[in-house]
């Protein structure tokens, strides 16, 4: 078990009962409850990319951050001219990130049947998010205008069917890799609890509770301690505080941003809504991050199978 | 024929069902930690007999309550909590016996002891103080407090003393046994809470219809798996390694 497993476990435990008794939760007021976790702790651990892509890439800062801010643009772009598309593809990138984040303390390289496993772990993981809350998910796409685009994909006999062959497919995997050495038996059966505590988690909570509680712990906090982790190894900081230091700007400035488009909201010169904004900015930012996180997690895997081979 | 009269098991009563066949597997396990006592070296003979007398107090326990449910058709929530307050900090000492050799000191043992307790009093008041018909901001306040004790111990199992002191004592036999007590505690401990929803004003109660009836059922699975597969586990451990003492 590692340690952000424990506190998922501690904090679901201790967060369900309280989730009962309050009853039904409206989703203005899940996201006031979650909205000061996801920025103390989910933006954070995108916001050094820069300083992780750097570390093995010769371009300049001001490149990379050039390169970052097209990636973000044409991903807007999508969004407006295509918004299904851009919704396809911000769920299929994040279903592998996710699962690449959640096996990356486990492998030292990443061929295509572990790269399988990240990307249908997390098909099974998103697909779970939507099927178990589907009936929160249409009243969102009734409500707002802008979502009613996706309903067609969100039908719920599609969703159970990919529910049931996503998870199908990655536990098949856990599996194949197991019989292959790559995951131990114990790492298996841990594995298979953390999906049904998630499972658990999104089926008894409201929609943006329960994901929030997965993405910040169980994703958030792991990958902020790995990448902690490589640049302490890596001497790049000294300290958590250095770290934090680090981590600070591009942090404030995801925050201030974000606020920023919601004051354009509130004072009507951006005609969308919170939730569809928001949408939008955080697939903007996880466009580019998928693709460093892989570099990053290439470069963590070479150097764990180096050391191994001393 | 009052005997008679109490020994009727309905054939569709799946709780009285769990009593009858727990309290023979609770015998029988202790008659079977006891005996094996013989067989293994000197440094495990206490973890087995503390084995045995879990299973044993259980047994006994088990005996009451199977009757007390049959001539009640109620839940024996007192026979209960007096069988957990005493087998449950002995499963504790399990861990202490088992990290002895790698250092452990008497503190750890308290500790344990002390959130056990904790863990059980406030699961006791949450349950038997459950006013008539159930309130659920009772049972959720108790039910929190008791998975503080919880949350620690499992903790200490997997990251905290018994997991560091496990992973000095340079032996893999200790070092599997204490990862195996932790996945008890992580997945087998975890089923106390699924009964403990099901009374009056719990969430599995109230959301889903689960009768109070459903608390036996599951704490009865929950004893089975726990105490006999606790008890196994130090025996496994115990038998492993005296064995390869004898072959070194």
């Amino acid at each position: 078990m590692t340690k952000a497993i424990f506190f998922f476990i501690a904090c679901l435990l201790l967060t369900l009962p309280f989730v009962f008794n309050a009853g039904e939760i409206s989703l203005s007021n899940q996201l006031l409850i979650t909205t000061p976790f996801l920025l103390i702790l989910g933006i954070p651990h995108g916001a050094i990319d820069n300083v992780l892509y750097l570390r093995n890439n010769a371009i300049k800062n001001s490149h990379f951050i050039g390169v970052y801010l097209v990636f973000v643009g044409l991903n807007v772009a999508l969004w407006l001219v295509l918004p299904s598309i851009a919704y396809i593809l911000f769920l299929l990138l994040s279903a592998y990130h996710f699962g690449q984040s959640q096996f990356s303390h486990y492998f030292n390289k990443q061929p295509l049947s572990h790269q399988a496993l990240y990307f249908f772990w997390g098909i099974g993981i998103l697909s779970a998010l939507l099927y178990l809350n589907i009936e929160e998910v249409h009243n969102i796409m009734n409500q707002h205008p802008e979502f009613a685009t996706f309903r067609p994909l969100h039908q719920e006999k599609d969703m159970l069917l990919l529910f049931l062959s996503s998870n199908f497919i990655s536990v098949a995997l856990m599996l194949y890799l197991g019989y292959k050495k790559y995951l131990k038996v114990e790492t298996i059966f841990m594995e298979l609890v953390v999906v049904s505590l998630i499972l658990i988690c999104f089926y008894l909570l409201p929609l943006l509770i329960g994901f929030s509680l997965y993405f910040i712990i169980l994703h958030s906090y792991k990958v902020l301690k790995e990448e902690y982790i490589f640049l302490i190894s890596e001497k790049e900081v000294k300290s958590f505080l250095k770290f934090l230091a680090m981590v600070a700007p591009f942090t404030l400035l995801s925050v201030f941003g974000i606020a920023f488009l919601f004051a354009l909201i509130y004072f009507e010169l951006l005609s969308l809504s919170y939730g569809y904004c928001l949408l939008i900015v955080i697939s903007s930012i996880t466009l580019p991050h998928v693709f460093v996180m892989n570099k990053f997690y290439a470069l963590v895997f070479s150097k764990k199978a180096n050391q191994a081979a001393i | 024929m009052n005997l008679l009269e109490v020994l009727t098991i309905p054939k569709d009563d799946a709780i009285a069902f769990t009593f009858f066949t727990g309290y023979m597997a609770m015998l029988a396990a202790s008659i079977f930690f006891f005996f094996e006592r013989g067989r293994v070296d000197g440094k495990w003979k206490l973890s087995l007999l503390i084995s045995g007398l879990i299973t044993f107090i259980a047994a006994v326990h088990y005996y009451y309550m199977r009757d007390y449910y049959l001539a009640t058709g109620e839940n024996p929530t007192v026979l209960r909590y007096i069988d957990w307050t005493l087998t449950v900090p002995l499963m504790c000492v399990e861990f202490y016996l088992l990290t002895k050799a790698a250092g452990a000191k008497a503190s750890l043992l308290w500790k344990l002891i002390i959130a056990s307790v904790w863990m059980l009093v406030a699961g006791y008041i949450g349950e038997a103080f459950n006013p008539e018909g159930g309130d659920t901001g009772h049972s959720v306040m108790w039910g929190v407090l008791s998975t503080l004790g919880y949350i620690y111990i499992l903790y200490t199992a997997w990251f905290g003393e018994v997991a560091q002191l496990a992973e000095a004592s340079n032996s893999a036999v200790v070092k599997r046994g204490v990862r195996t007590l932790a996945w008890f505690v992580l997945v087998g401990w975890a089923i106390y809470p699924i009964g403990y929803m099901c009374m009056p004003g719990g969430w599995l109660n109230t959301a889903f219809g689960w009768g109070s009836e459903n608390v036996d059922l599951f704490y009865n699975i929950a004893d089975a798996i726990n105490k006999i597969g606790f008890g196994l586990v130090v025996y496994n451990i115990a038998i492993t390694s005296t064995e390869s003492a004898k072959t070194a």
